[in-house]
């Protein structure tokens, strides 16, 4: 579960960053009093136009980043104070994530799980299980550099997945990747969900959030302008599809 | 943990062709071949100027002078030379600048009679500057001659030779040799240590931060539940493992390139070099490297989080490179040595250590100083690295 209550992000301008911005302001608000909840077994989506807050709001719950205000807890414990218990729990994968090219998949695996903490009976059964669900054995030894992105996404999954993570964020996880690839991700997000954990995704794309979402909210300028179940969302609907519906809900807040 | 990410970063480290290069290849390699083309270009120079056949104008109204003669009877093996006999200088200088006679000498026609009258002749010696080795041979061939009148005068005027030198003076060395050597070549070994130890950092550390951020692979890393001064430590761990690797191959390089190949040909040599080669000289180096090591890492750290691409990282550190190097070059000026002083200044503290250390001189107390002062500098930029991680405008990009 994944318990987020007012928070709020503000990041330092250097001297020439406010040059660029124009602006005399020190700081950039990304994050303005953001509040969610996201559920176990249920898939929550964050939604939101290029520059909106999206991937801040995400690296926040990751523990990359701390928020300037409010509080962020995974499961009862809170990410700023509890931090490494925390992380535990969490599996984080965006759609640019980068891989140790020079290293095998099963290094990278092992790396992973080791950092994690995983035990050795632990790591390697739920290695083989995604091994074979991903089907990674052809490809388990070769090195990042030589695998193709539909591979290199496989073993981002795996690696994300090592731990079991009971919290997954997903930030963009489909961004520039072919469909064959994506339909991997998407069918990862779906399996969590079986898997009674909590899932957390960005995207802007509406055909993977009606496919997959439970609840959303939208963010926009930093600011949650929308928060509903997606069955709420699809009822009350002022347009005729959902692009046009998330279209006119940004407008209706600039 | 920390061994765990130390052991992953090495192994990434390892397969990266470029610090492998960096470590290893370029250091063990370059005072052999440095050592190898400077001794064989000069031989072969100094070999073809001794084969040269010297075309030497004499220039005299009398063929048959004693400076000619005694010219003349040089043997060959002190330089090939031909005879060209002129009565005038007429054309010489225009032949000299062509090349065609690189020497003339014009002797007057009163030689003979002013060398048996015991007084100076003055000869000139047309040449050309720019043919360097020129001058010196006619200058040695002179002075051959000069030798020969001067014996007969002394004859003549039935003196001792001894006249000529009122002393004799023995030198007696009490300096061991490998002192002398430890003076000589003991600021050059940790010049080199600093030159390949910050090169042997510098590669890893780029690539261990700004090739993490560049291959989008820290922000994952920033995931795990492992503390951020874990991390940092692990990959400095790498980063001075690979400078003191690097400086240890420069090491490795440039005594097998002495001893094994024998590319210096200076008598005992050898003997020196496994003088200064012990056990407790090498356990030494190493323990005076490591804070070194330390040290660059955690002034390259900052650098390499700060900067966004491997390009970038490369031109911030390549001034700091600079900025090393002349503490190292301060070590290598003969007359400053280890004292209570300079003991004080990091880096020129280690350089004049590593000095009296091959001299066998060192002054433990003042070794201990140095050590405690760098390990403190080195401990500072660590601080000052995990400060500068820990910001998160550093981190992401």
């Amino acid at each position: 579960m994944i318990q987020v209550e007012n928070i709020r992000k503000e990041f330092e301008l250097t001297k020439k960053q406010q040059k660029e911005n124009n602006t005399t302001d020190k700081v950039a608000l990304a994050v303005d009093d953001v509040g969610f909840e996201c559920q176990p077994g249920r898939i929550f989506s964050l939604l939101g136009p290029n520059g909106a807050g999206k991937t801040t709001t995400l690296r926040m719950l990751a523990g990359i980043l701390k928020p300037t205000q409010g509080s962020i807890k995974i499961n009862g414990l809170d990410i700023q104070k509890q931090a490494n218990e925390a992380k535990k729990d969490i599996g984080f994968l965006t759609g640019s994530t980068g891989l140790y090219e020079r290293l095998t998949a099963n290094e990278i695996i092992e790396y992973f799980a080791k950092l994690y903490g995983v035990g050795k009976e632990d790591f390697e059964k739920r290695k083989e299980n995604l091994y074979s669900l991903l089907g990674m054995h052809d490809f388990q030894d070769k090195r990042i550099g030589r695998l193709s992105t539909g591979m290199k996404q496989k073993v981002s999954i795996a690696r994300t997945m090592i731990h079991d993570p009971k919290v997954v964020i997903f930030d963009e996880p489909t961004s520039g990747l072919d469909v064959i690839t994506a339909e991997n991700i998407i069918k990862l997000i779906s399996d969590c969900k079986t898997q009674g954990k909590t899932v957390i995704f960005s995207s802007h794309i509406m055909s993977e959030v009606d496919l997959l979402c439970d609840d959303l909210a939208i963010i926009h300028k930093g600011k949650i302008v929308h928060r509903s179940t997606m069955q709420e969302f699809r009822e009350n609907m002022q347009t005729n599809s959902l692009t046009a519906e998330f279209i006119r809900i940004i407008n209706a807040n600039n | 943990m920390i061994f765990t990410i130390f052991k992953k970063e090495l192994k990434d480290t390892l397969r990266d062709r470029r610090t492998i290069i960096a470590m290893i290849v370029v250091p063990v390699l370059v005072f052999p071949i440095l050592l190898g083309l400077s001794t064989s270009v000069s031989k072969y120079f100094a070999d073809k100027q001794k084969e040269e056949v010297l075309k030497i104008a004499v220039v005299s109204d009398v063929t048959e002078n004693q400076f000619t003669q005694r010219l003349s009877a040089i043997p060959d093996s002190l330089g090939p030379k031909e005879l060209i006999f002129r009565g005038d200088t007429i054309g010489l200088k225009k032949e000299i600048s062509l090349d065609s006679i690189q020497l003339a000498i014009v002797i007057p026609s009163s030689f003979d009679q002013e060398q048996a009258a015991n007084q100076q002749s003055v000869i000139q010696v047309y040449h050309k500057g720019v043919n360097l080795g020129n001058k010196d041979r006619v200058k040695g061939y002179i002075s051959l001659i000069e030798d020969t009148f001067l014996e007969e005068r002394f004859q003549r005027l039935n003196l001792e030779t001894q006249l000529l030198e009122p002393i004799s003076e023995v030198y007696i060395d009490i300096s061991s040799e490998k002192e002398v050597i430890g003076k000589v070549a003991g600021g050059f070994l940790p010049y080199l240590f600093i030159i390949f130890g910050f090169i042997g950092c510098m590669y890893p550390a780029i690539d261990l931060f700004t090739g993490e951020k560049e291959r989008k692979t820290l922000e994952t890393l920033l995931t795990t539940p492992v503390p951020r001064w874990k991390i940092l430590i692990g990959k400095m761990m790498v980063i001075s493992l690979s400078g003191i690797a690097a400086a240890v191959f420069a090491l490795v390089g440039m005594f097998a390139g002495l001893r094994l190949f024998n590319i210096v040909d200076i008598p005992g040599l050898s003997a020196v070099i496994d003088g200064i080669l012990t056990p407790s000289f090498i356990l030494g180096l190493l323990v005076l490297l490591l804070p070194l090591t330390i040290f660059f890492a955690g002034i390259m750290i900052p650098a390499t989080i700060y900067a966004k691409s491997f390009k970038e990282a490369q031109s911030v550190l390549t001034p700091v490179n600079f900025i090393i190097l002349l503490p190292a070059v301060v070590g290598m000026l003969p007359n400053i040595e280890l004292d209570y002083t300079t003991a004080l200044i990091p880096i020129v503290n280690i350089v004049l250590a590593t000095k009296e250390m091959v001299a066998g001189t060192i002054d433990p107390i003042l070794l201990i100083i140095s050590y405690v002062v760098m390990v403190t500098v080195a401990a500072l930029s660590v601080l000052f690295s995990y400060k500068r991680f820990g910001k998160e405008s550093n981190i992401i990009s």
